[in-house]
């Protein structure tokens, strides 16, 4: 028997990378919970569920069959209603869009990189408990992505989606996916997805979007209750967190936001900017430009993101509770009111964002296109068009994941925050 | 408020069948209790159902007051027509299509059906776009039929075999009497080669309309003459159903419950007044939108009920449980 030398430790490349990755979690966590007073207490759910997840690696669903996905249009109703776990894989790590750039041609989106990267460094802590995904053919590189995480092992289901929104041609199209995902989901999980099952995760994922809703409806208010970086966290949370635990949470700090706004509370500075936040989505811990919007005396009171507003904003409505009018539902529900840039018009996005700024009483708009993003940078155009036909001041980012250079980017959002005040005050 | 707040959110599936169960039970019975409506009602109750109707669908007369001789028809006493048509337009003006939705007799039976179906669990059909389009203009050729046949009979280039040609091909004349045991409509005139072909043809139809009713939620009234002949007059109604396209986010709720897949219901977003020909106000669109305010129906100008979140969770159901 040899007898054991004591060994020198030397830090594997994986273990380099979620300390990395911890690091920048938790960079991130201390802004958000320490940069800014007045946190919401039962915020501190989903501070230290964020800490749990991504700085002390606990898986947030053992042994549950988690489904991983690509883009806002999966059905979550579905995956849930097999048994399935859905966690969405956009993902928010600079250290993971390192890793990534390998895959993908330079000028590419971060998020899609930073996906591939963590998929293929199994890194996070849901991330080597996935083995299917389901990536819909959205943009280009998250279709072209799908290769490449076949070829790290994965088990890609290819969930097409239309081009087109509009036609009927393209709203039966994508009923058909809807309903082939449908039977093909249970082989993934295990179990077929039931009309009884379907109708309880409809209602499910119905109650927590409503609790999203009534959080939302909040941000109304002048004075604005809640920041607009807690805002995103919550939903956030909502990409891997389990639906009825996040719906509590989320329900308890309505509550709490109710009081605020009862007692006229203001989150923000006495005379911050209200900002509508759009493009490209904010995803942890990537919450770089809204965080230097708020640290600039902004507050985001609304948004039209992939992330936050457009994943949990409309809902599915039944006519007949039976699986072939379920499921349709759930197709439109995902298809027609979806405001993703890779449609062929955005007619829909822009009606979008000048609704949410009139009824948010928004001061401007900003929006973030990562560098490489060509559906959000070639829509600028048009959007910045339209808000300057409605008088409303947009300010257009091209940002990345990469830590660098935010001096110039936050003067800009600073000059921007000035300018709006200015407005304000000749108004 | 408080009354607004308790319209808004109603259980309208229940508030329709308990609404079209009374005026079902109206028309095709009233007339025993001596309830008489006259005869320009806007809606399917059938002259034929003899024994029971309270009032008369304004097809038969019209239909009657067209075929008169010409030299009648075009002369002072031709206005007997108008001051039937205005009538007409009296009960029409306060309700708009809410007559089909909410009070033909043929609608609830067609509605019935459909509860039938659902019971089963069998799926709906539903037409594409091309064949919407194309069927849609049937209820035009009815419309066409119904006025330009009579005329034709008055200015005798047909003979009075062909009289009130619709009410012979409609389903609800063979189909309203049975409910006060009337058979009497079930055969094929053979008198005449006009009564047989008319006869026959309605005999065909309201086998399709049993049939198809089954499959297709509201069958015929996509082909209905009086949806059509109401669509002229719509404008005039004090009763509208208004969208309010800012609001709208295109998720296609209302277009996917709405009985007759009128499309420009979710995708239209710049009608204000958003009535279209084939829609029966039945105001399934309002009850499934979960969009504050991007639906309503006002009366006078007075929104009665619209679509809001709170509504729209009670009626899916949404509700915590507390």
């Amino acid at each position: 028997m040899s007898t054991e030398l004591p060994q020198h430790q030397v830090e594997t490349s994986q273990q380099r990378h979620i300390r990395h990755q911890g690091m920048e979690a938790s960079g991130v966590l201390d802004t958000v919970e320490k940069g800014f007073g007045g946190n919401p207490e039962a915020m501190q759910y989903f501070y230290d569920l964020f800490r749990d997840v991504y700085c002390e690696g606990i898986k947030p669903h053992p042994d549950k069959e988690m489904i991983g996905t690509m883009c806002v249009q999966i059905p979550d109703e579905i995956i849930h209603a097999a048994g399935g776990i859905p966690v969405r894989l956009c993902n928010g790590f600079y250290t993971d869009e390192e890793v990534g750039g390998d895959f993908m041609p330079a000028k590419s989106c971060s998020l899609v990189k930073a996906s591939l990267g963590m998929l293929k460094s199994e890194t996070n802590p849901y991330s080597d408990g996935i083995k299917s995904i389901i990536n819909p053919t959205t943009c280009d590189q998250k279709k072209k992505a799908a290769g490449m995480m076949r070829e790290m092992g994965y088990q890609v289901y290819d969930m097409e989606l239309p081009p087109v929104k509009e036609s009927e041609e393209g709203r039966e199209y994508w009923r058909r996916s809807v309903r082939k995902f449908t039977h093909e989901v249970g082989k993934l999980t295990g179990k077929k997805v039931t009309r009884k099952n379907l109708k309880a995760t409809i209602k499910q994922v119905g109650q927590a979007q409503l609790t999203y809703h009534r959080l939302n409806e909040l941000r109304k208010n002048t004075p604005i209750p809640i920041l607009g970086k807690d805002i995103f966290m919550v939903t956030n949370a909502y990409f891997f967190d389990d639906l009825t635990r996040w719906t509590a949470a989320t329900e308890k700090l309505c509550t709490e936001i109710e009081a605020r706004v009862a007692e006229g509370y203001n989150a923000a500075g006495r005379r911050s900017p209200r900002i509508v936040f759009t493009g490209s989505p904010p995803v942890f811990p990537n919450l770089k430009i809204p965080l230097m919007i708020e640290q600039a005396d902004g507050v985001i009171v609304a948004d039209e993101t992939c992330s936050s507003n457009r994943l949990l904003n409309d809902m599915v409505s039944v006519d007949e509770w039976f699986m072939y009018d379920m499921v349709d539902a759930i197709a439109d529900r995902y298809l027609k009111s979806c405001t993703c840039p890779i449609f062929t018009m955005n007619d829909d996005r822009i009606r979008r964002l000048i609704e949410l700024v009139r009824t948010f009483k928004a001061d401007g708009v900003i929006y973030q296109a990562f560098s490489g993003c060509s559906v959000y940078e070639m829509e600028q155009r048009s959007v910045a068009k339209a808000m300057e036909k409605e008088g409303i001041p947009m300010l257009y980012i091209e940002t990345d994941y990469s830590p660098s250079g935010t001096g110039q980017l936050s003067t800009r959002i600073e000059a921007f925050m000035e300018s709006l005040k200015v407005r304000g005050r000749q108004k | 408020m408080k009354i607004k707040a308790a319209i808004d959110h109603m259980d309208l599936r229940r508030f329709r069948f308990w609404f079209q169960l009374s005026a079902f039970l109206l028309l095709v019975y009233g007339g025993r209790l001596a309830i008489n409506l006259g005869t320009s009602l806007p809606t399917f109750s059938c002259g034929y159902n003899k024994s029971g109707t309270a009032g008369v669908c304004y097809l038969l007369p019209l239909q009657h007051q067209l075929a008169q001789p010409w030299e009648r028809l075009f002369s002072p006493a031709g206005v007997m027509v108008l001051s039937g048509l205005g009538i007409f337009l009296l009960w029409f003006v306060a309700l708009n299509k809410a007559w089909c939705g909410f009070i033909c007799p043929l609608g609830t039976i067609q509605d019935w059906i459909t509860a039938l179906r659902k019971k089963m669990g069998i799926r709906y059909s539903t037409y594409t776009d091309e064949q919407f389009k194309k069927l849609s203009l049937i209820k035009y050729v009815f419309l066409l039929i119904l006025i330009f046949v009579p005329l034709a009979i008055g200015g005798q280039f047909l003979s009075h075999d062909w009289g009130t040609p619709f009410c012979q091909l409609c389903p609800a004349r063979m189909i309203i009497p049975l409910f006060n045991g009337d058979f009497s409509q079930w055969v094929i005139d053979f008198s005449s080669t006009g009564r047989m072909v008319l006869t026959a043809l309605g005999m065909f139809i309201t086998g399709l309309f049993l049939i198809g009713s089954f499959l297709k939620k509201r069958f015929f009234c996509f082909f209905c003459p009086m949806g059509a002949f109401h669509y002229i007059f719509s404008k005039l109604s004090i009763f509208k159903l208004k969208k309010e396209g800012d609001k709208c986010t295109v998720c296609g709720d209302c277009y996917r419950v709405c009985d007759m897949q009128i499309k420009p219901i979710a995708d239209d977003v710049v009608s204000k007044d958003i009535l279209m020909d084939d829609c029966i106000l039945c105001l399934k669109c309002v009850a499934s939108c979960p969009e504050q305010g991007a639906l309503r129906v006002d009366i006078l100008g007075k929104t009665v009920f619209e679509s809001t979140k709170g509504g729209f969770v009670k009626r899916m159901g949404l509700e915590a449980k507390k």
